[in-house]
């Protein structure tokens, strides 16, 4: 297990993680960051503004960058036929 | 040692010698459970229940593969399992969230009380109902309230809740509480993740209504922060009365 940490990075500015969180791998912990990312943009669905141009830095104990995981690629967006 | 948790239930009720002497008696003896351990397994047959002399400890359900909910938060001088008396398993863990200390009560203990002092069975009574009236409102919050509200109303209840035993500081304007929680376990308190509520803290802390650093709750707008999470301390039963 590795301790990896979440900086979240979006139109409200950022959130650093100073606790951080054990995963087995680093795909884990991007599936970590892509849950998270989900809990946020539900909460975001619900109050009526969906902000898809955040993204979620994930970094090792020593602070060295590891993974982006982008708000629009945690999610499959289904528009109608000629949307956006 | 069990101060606390007479001041609990002081705050409700009033204690007589003869009651107070009755539950020191009842205390077999006590007892150390490590952060992150179990207090009770779920399913467990128990012979005892267990109430906080110090640290935090939650009621908590687990689905299979893991994803946990916490369904109620134990403060200083609660008791974590009293519905254990009548049950005699649980269907739900108790995790003690930091070093616990707690007073073993045997189900013996609990049943003379039961057969000889009528209202002090009625104040553990009252206790049982009052659990289930947070977990009333912990389900209004989790199905209803948006995440902001959520824990904005989460920190007034522990704010009342941690008053009632003497372990909220004054600190010139604000109220501070010891809160030995890391983010992904307010997160499954909360119904979120660790990101999403890093982020919620962090719109509190800019609207300067509260901050959460290294296990500690400041508090420094206490009315900003009820009317944000529209919170009403009617449910927590404050008045003392005969029960």
């Amino acid at each position: 297990m590795a301790r990896f940490y979440f900086h979240l990075f979006n139109g409200l500015g950022s959130a650093r993680d100073e606790e951080g969180r054990e995963a087995p791998s680093l795909e884990a912990a991007r599936s970590c960051a892509v849950e998270d990312i989900r809990s946020i943009i539900s909460g975001d669905a619900r109050a009526g503004v969906v902000d898809l141009a955040g993204w979620v830095e994930i970094a090792d104990e020593r602070g060295r960058h590891l993974a982006t995981v982008r708000f629009e690629d945690a999610v499959e967006l289904k528009l109608p036929k000629g949307g956006a | 040692m069990i101060e606390r948790h007479l001041m609990k239930l002081r705050a409700r009720d009033e204690i007589s010698p003869e009651e107070e002497a009755a539950i020191r008696a009842s205390v077999s003896g006590t007892r150390r459970v490590p952060a992150d351990q179990l207090v009770a397994r779920a399913y467990e047959r128990l012979d005892a229940c267990t109430f906080l002399l110090s640290g935090f400890a939650c009621r908590a359900k687990d689905l299979e593969d893991g994803r946990r909910q916490i369904t109620e938060l134990h403060t200083p001088g609660d008791y974590v399992d009293l519905h254990s008396f009548t049950l005699k398993y649980l269907e739900h863990n108790v995790l003690a969230l930091s070093d616990c200390e707690l007073a073993v009560v045997p189900h013996a203990a609990l049943r003379k009380i039961t057969e000889q002092l009528p209202h002090l069975t009625r104040v553990y009574w009252f206790a049982t109902c009052l659990d289930a009236a947070i977990h009333r409102e912990w389900e209004l919050s989790l199905g209803r309230r948006s995440a902001v509200e959520r824990m904005a109303h989460l920190f007034c209840e522990l704010q009342v809740r941690m008053g009632l035993v003497d372990l909220v500081d004054r600190e010139g304007e604000a109220v501070a509480y010891q809160l030995s929680l890391t983010q992904a376990e307010l997160a499954e308190c909360l119904g979120l993740t660790s990101v999403h509520v890093n982020r919620t803290l962090m719109q509190l802390r800019e609207e300067r209504l509260l901050e959460f650093r290294s296990g500690r709750v400041t508090i420094h707008d206490l009315p900003g922060l009820r009317a944000m999470a529209g919170f009403d301390p009617a449910y927590l039963y404050l008045d003392r009365e005969p029960r």
